[in-house]
């Protein structure tokens, strides 16, 4: 009841307002709107109205047709790019300095001395399989062989491979592999689980790669339980390592390095790092103004078996980031000097909703372990991440070469037998590697150092001897020649004439590009602007009430036939009656004397109070200046 | 009345036919200002003063103008193109990896075909620098000196004789083989001469080729006799094994088990049967890992453990002294589909050296058509491709070279594939195929044969920046244990080792697994430019396409009708004073062929039901508007508009 109160207030309302037709409507939109074509549909005769209509309707659909292409192009959010190359000065990249061995063999033969005699042993063997077994008297440490042991297989009957340990002697006296040429036997590792229940082979086509390999687990295993603070110790410390560092004009020394622990190449020593000083900027390309280090790698300190590759490792990264060195470094060579010039590939994104990129990693769902380190986030340390918490989640342990989450331990054969199995397989899983690739995110704002990178001879042949006098003095305080051209790696890292390279991404289609471009193309096929669609919005109002009204008529029309025929005496006006109520907007002569007896007076007052409900309004002159003519059309469209 | 008639009958009432009815043009154009939409226009005719009026006329024109000038803009900048970088992190495929040695033979397997050639490069080094005994840095199988061949006639010398020209006498050279002086025509052909100016050394070493005829000659000239030797030595060497017939080159060259000691990709070992055979004509045999076009492999981790790394044995004892004066290996980053141009753009590996590659991707993409000249798959450009591998502009280069190679001297270069139906250029077949060669080579680099400007570059490019750093390999303390390893796997003899000098190895890998693209893109669209155009049309003149329409329809076909209707009345006019006496044949076809008018043909029926026929004159005009102050001119149709009321009247 209250909705129908509510209801007919509406509909008095709307009595008051619109009282045409349609056609009316159409006519004085026409006529009165700022649109180009509309116009002229009511000005001209029937065959250019016809085809006035059809072009305005073909604009029409023309102009909605072409916003629809704009606004899906908005919504594809691209992006235009700016580059620009040119010379600032800027913050001196990062530099970090590791060593390609990891340790020095003096300080960690100690820990390494059962696995290199074993080594030895499995050198001799592969070697010389039929030499009579000079180290056999030597007792090798058997619990690390037999843990994860080296084995030949022999492919030379392609249906059954056999697998031969390389110390067995089981075989009728002769050892195995005896008669195995690199073609015929292949080296593996055989890794196992369970107490060796389950078991694979990793297989090798050369044994170089086994025997490495296999070296470096075994080493792997062993520095997992030594702690951090021993692992430092035995790297390569800071002031025997950079032997002369010059920075622009400015001295500086080991001191200004700050010191990273690498698990695959020890201690790497990062300057310029601006973890707790300000960054040091440049403002001045060329050698003179960049960085001049002097190194001693240290060579014949190597760990024999663990790098086979000498030279220094370099990597240039941005401040406050961890140095992704395996990844991304570069090799420096001794006895040379290697010039590097920079320059700095920058590269800013816009986030979202232009590209899936992240500002600070906070919304990749992988827990950043080398947070510790105090560094941004990278994709790198994402996957990195995201591969260690794997590990801890398959095989219970950290691995050895990537941080740990808190409260739990790096593999070790001891406490974890399995794990070398576990990381094996975890390694090469293909599934593994791609679920991190989609889960990390690529940071937005990307930053690259572009090297150009240019080598010379250096110590020359006629300056060696004062330089390595020298060297040696101020190192060791020894008046002898301490080091040797084999050790030694000069640096030059400067920037280049252009020191920056920056891409910066700007939204291609903003909000004012659409806007102009939308009212371009209104404009362009009818001459039209956002009043005349709020024109056209009021005009489909309208006809939205006039429908309304129409349907309220034709609703109430038919339920007084029904009462009508429940009165079985229907008086001879019924009729009249209802043409009054279906006509009631625009009858105002028929309705004004209406004689007929309304059956619910109360129900609409409007109706007859109205006083000329049809008659247009007085704003529209069309109405006004022909009234005549309206009325003559309205009976007639009536009638019709 | 059918409803239909009855809705049209009313609309013609309520609205009534209006237009241009202006009797003249200045009325039409009047008309046409007051009414139309576009701004300028009604300023003209509603200000007062003439000053003002012209001062509109002069703005609504430079509007029109600057319209044109600002639309002819914007479709002249039609094609210009939008560059978007975009920075993919994902798993990347591997590129294909060829690796060659630069020593294309084994000097031991090819040593029987070149040996009358090696002979008398000896004697020509010893008649021009007076030594004899080379002694090689080790060379292992003893050599045996051409002493078993001193009798012989030396050929080569013969074909193409090396000379000692003498720049103060030009004109006159020397013959290494006999010593004596000869007569030198032909032009002088300086190498790489226009380039850089060749300082005036009193000697200069060349060759003479000479066409079938020998009056017509080339002579090359050299500043320095290690490069006339090599050139002279690299024909002559092109020649011999242009006969030697495929297979067995491939034999004479390394075999992948040779090449390569190990292998290893992503972390996983591999081996030979990784690798493709690919045989270059001058590199001998190369090998490309990854090259399969359907099974590719992709790195899904960046770093040089996870990339590919191998050892190779360069085998330097196995060196051709004068075709190769480097050691080392050639190695090239290449899409699976594209031929690897080794001796153009492939990098060199040292020896006793760890060469590191980063790799970092990038590719591009351009626009064809119209926004430049690039080629998709080279299939529009019209050469043919004789590599059958993916379009380049290298390749096209060489395959148009080649081609015109075939066409013009009757056989095809030796250092690129063959053609159908071709076959490679020696002595026995084509005696003068050098001096055709040179002739055209050097017309090719004058870019006289036509190819630079028929070939096109391919649109879409992957490019790997690759950053090299070297390091020290086997390090001093591993050296001993690792070349004795490798020597083991190489297979080879306990007691022989390898000498680190004979190795190399090679890390390739991406340094992150980022992909930039650089995309090219349309700047417009159509859309684009039609809204640019309703943005300058607005600014200016709040004109419209409808406003465009609306000119044509006045300019063009009102005004014509115009102009007609009035020469009609006045040849009418004409005719009835010439011929008083027929004056019914005339009217009807002006009624009809009155455009304006025809729309009026069933107006009688209408108005005479409602208005007053007797006004029959004044009514039919109802056509013009009541706002347009022609009305008041009804009059001039007067005389026509009878005519238009005739045919109902006779009806």
């Amino acid at each position: 009841m209250h909705v129908k109160k509510y209801l007919l207030k509406c509909l008095h309302r709307l009595q008051k307002g619109p009282g045409y037709t349609y056609k009316e409507l159409l006519v004085w939109y026409c006529d009165n709107t700022n649109t180009h074509g509309p116009k002229r549909i009511i000005r001209e005769g029937p065959k250019k109205k016809a085809v006035w209509f059809m072009l305005t309707l073909l604009f029409a659909g023309l102009v909605c047709w072409q916003w629809g292409i704009f606004i899906m192009t908005y919504l594809k959010w691209e992006v235009s790019v700016a580059l620009s190359i040119g010379f600032k000065t800027m913050d001196f990249p990062a530099v970090t300095i590791c060593n390609a061995s990891p340790f020095r063999s003096s300080k960690v033969q100690p820990l390494l001395q059962d696995l290199d005699e074993l080594m030895e042993a499995v050198l001799a063997r592969i070697l010389a399989p039929t030499a009579p077994h000079a180290n056999a008297s030597r007792a090798l440490n058997a619990t690390i062989w037999n843990h994860t042991p080296l084995v030949f297989i022999d492919e030379r009957d392609p249906h059954h491979p056999e697998v031969l340990d390389l110390f067995g002697d089981g075989h009728n006296g002769s050892a195995p592999g005896s008669s195995c040429s690199a073609q015929g036997c292949k080296v593996a590792i055989r890794l196992c689980s369970r107490n060796g229940t389950v078991c694979t082979f990793r297989n090798f086509t050369s044994a170089t790669q086994a025997v490495t390999e296999w070296y470096s687990l075994q080493a792997t295993n062993i520095f997992s339980q030594v702690s951090p603070k021993d692992l430092v110790a035995m790297g390569y410390p800071a002031e025997r390592l950079i032997l002369a560092c010059l920075f622009g004009a400015e001295p500086c020394s080991y001191r200004n390095f700050s010191r990273i622990f690498h698990p695959d190449y020890g201690n790497c020593y990062i300057f310029n790092w601006g973890m707790k000083e300000k960054p040091l900027p440049s403002s001045n390309p060329g050698a003179e103004f960049g960085l001049k280090l002097i190194l001693d790698i240290g060579q014949q300190d190597y760990v024999r078996y663990l790098a086979s590759t000498a030279g220094a490792r370099l990597l240039l990264h941005e401040q406050r980031t961890y140095p992704f060195i395996k990844d991304e470094g570069i090799y420096a060579m001794s006895g040379t000097e290697t010039s590097i010039g920079v320059l700095v590939d920058k590269l800013e994104r816009m986030g979202k909703p232009y590209s899936q990129c992240t500002v600070n990693g906070s919304d990749v769902p992988v827990d950043n372990l080398y947070r510790d380190y105090n560094t941004s986030y990278s994709i790198q340390a994402c996957i990195r991440s995201c591969f260690q918490s794997h590990m801890i989640q398959n095989c219970s342990c950290g691995h050895y070469l990537y941080p740990l989450p808190p409260g739990h331990r790096y593999c070790n054969t001891r406490d974890f037998p399995d794990w070398a199995y576990c990381y094996s397989t975890l390694h090469m899983s293909v599934t593994q590697r791609e679920a991190c690739i989609s889960m990390c995110k690529e940071t937005c704002n990307d930053t690259q150092y572009k090297m150009t990178i240019s080598m010379a001879d250096w110590p020359s042949e006629s300056s060696e001897d004062w330089i390595f006098h020298v060297l040696s003095q101020e190192r060791d305080q020894s008046p002898n020649i301490t080091m040797d051209r084999e050790g030694i790696v000069k640096l030059n890292i400067y920037f280049q004439e252009f020191n920056y390279r920056t891409i910066e991404e700007s939204a291609a289609n903003n909000i004012v590009w659409l806007l102009s471009n939308l009212g371009g193309q209104f404009g362009f096929w009818m001459g039209g602007s956002v009043l005349c669609l709020i024109e056209f919005g009021e005009i489909i109002i309208d006809f939205l009430w006039i429908t309304i009204i129409k349907l309220v008529a034709l609703a109430k029309a038919l339920r007084q036939k029904r009462t009508q025929a429940r009165y079985d005496s229907p008086p001879p006006t019924v009729a009249e009656l209802v043409k009054a109520h279906t006509n009631f907007g625009f009858q105002p002569d028929v309705a004004g004397p209406d004689p007929d007896p309304d059956p619910h007076p109360g129900a609409y007052p409007s109706e007859q109070t109205l006083p000329i409900p049809g008659t247009p309004p007085p704003k529209y002159d069309s109405l006004r200046l022909q009234p005549l003519d309206i009325i003559e059309s309205d009976s007639e469209g009536d009638a019709i | 009345m059918a409803p239909g008639q009855k809705i049209k009958a009313k609309i013609k009432k309520n609205l009534p036919v209006r237009g241009p009815q202006a009797p003249t043009i200045k009325e039409l154009m009047r008309w046409y200002c007051l009414n139309t939409n576009t701004h300028g226009c009604r300023r003209i005719v509603v200000s007062r003063g003439r000053l003002r009026r012209l001062l509109w006329i002069l703005f609504t024109l430079t509007a029109v103008c600057l319209i044109f000038w600002q639309c002819a803009l914007l479709v002249f900048s039609f094609y210009t193109v939008s560059v978007s970088i975009k920075v993919h992190f994902q798993k990347l495929d591997f590129p294909a990896v060829t690796i060659c040695n630069i020593n294309p033979y084994k000097y031991s397997a090819v040593r029987h075909l070149l040996a009358e050639l090696e002979e008398d490069t000896r004697q020509t080094l010893k008649n021009l620098y007076g030594f004899s005994e080379m002694t090689p840095r080790r060379r292992r199988e003893a050599e045996s000196w051409g002493l078993a061949q001193e009798g012989r006639h030396p050929r080569f010398l013969n074909t193409i004789p090396l000379l000692l020209l003498e720049t103060g006498e030009p004109g006159q050279a020397r013959e290494f083989l006999t010593g004596r002086k000869r007569k030198v025509s032909g032009k002088v052909i300086h190498k790489a001469a226009d380039v850089v100016q060749v300082h005036d050394s009193r000697k200069v070493v060349g060759f003479q080729l000479c066409s079938n005829d020998t009056s017509d000659c080339v002579l090359y000239n050299f500043s320095s006799g290690i490069n006339a030797i090599q050139e002279w030595y690299k024909l002559h060497y092109m020649n011999i094994m242009a006969q030697v017939p495929q297979e067995k080159k491939i034999n004479m060259s390394y075999s992948a088990e040779e090449l390569l000691v190990t292998c290893s990709f992503d972390g996983m070992s591999c081996d030979a049967r990784n690798f493709t055979l690919f045989h270059h004509p001058m590199y001998g045999n190369c090998y490309t890992f990854n090259s399969r076009q359907n099974e590719t492999v992709s790195t899904s981790m960046g770093g040089s453990e996870y990339g590919l790394q191998v050892i190779l044995n360069i085998n330097e004892e196995e060196y051709n002294p004068f075709l190769v004066s480097s050691t080392g290996a050639k190695v090239i980053v290449h899409r699976q589909d594209e031929y690897p141009f080794i001796e153009d753009v492939g990098t060199e590996i040292e020896t006793a050296m760890a060469t590191s590659i980063g790799m970092h991707l990038t590719e591009s993409f351009k626009l064809s058509e119209p926004y430049s000249q690039c080629t998709e798959d080279g299939s529009d450009v019209p050469v043919e491709n004789i590599y059958k591998t993916a379009y380049s502009l290298q390749i096209c280069l060489h395959s148009c070279f080649q081609m015109k190679m075939v066409e013009k001297c009757g056989c095809a270069q030796y250092s690129q594939p063959l053609p159908d139906k071709a076959s490679y250029c020696n002595y026995q077949q084509h005696p003068n195929w050098m001096y055709c060669y040179y002739q055209l080579h050097q017309a090719f680099i004058r870019e006289e044969l036509g190819c630079q400007s028929v070939c096109q570059e391919a649109c879409s490019f992957k490019e790997w920046a690759l950053t090299t750093s070297l390091a020290q390999w086997p390090s001093a303390v591993s050296e001993d244990w690792l070349l004795s390893v490798l020597a083991w796997d190489q297979g080879q003899p306990m007691r022989k080792k390898l000498n680190k000098t004979d190795l190399a190895k090679l890390l390739i890998y991406y340094k992150d697994l980022n992909q930039k693209s650089i995309v090219e893109s349309p700047a417009n669209s159509i859309e684009m430019l039609l809204s640019n155009f309703g943005g300058q049309l607005g600014l200016w003149m709040s004109c419209s396409v409808v406003c465009i329409i609306e000119i044509i329809e006045v300019f063009f076909i009102d005004c014509f009708s115009i102009i007609a209707r009035r020469r009609w009345q006045r040849a009418r006019e004409w005719w009835a004073r010439r011929t008083l006496p027929a004056p019914e044949a005339t009217p009807r076809a002006g009624g009809q062929d009155n455009p304006t008018l025809d729309v009026d043909d069933d107006l009688p029926t209408f108005t005479s039901a409602l208005r007053l026929p007797p006004a029959l004159g004044a009514q039919v005009p109802g056509t013009p508007p009541p706002k347009y102050n022609t009305l008041h001119l009804d009059r001039s149709f007067s005389a026509q508009l009878k005519d238009t009321q005739l045919p109902p009247t006779e009806v």
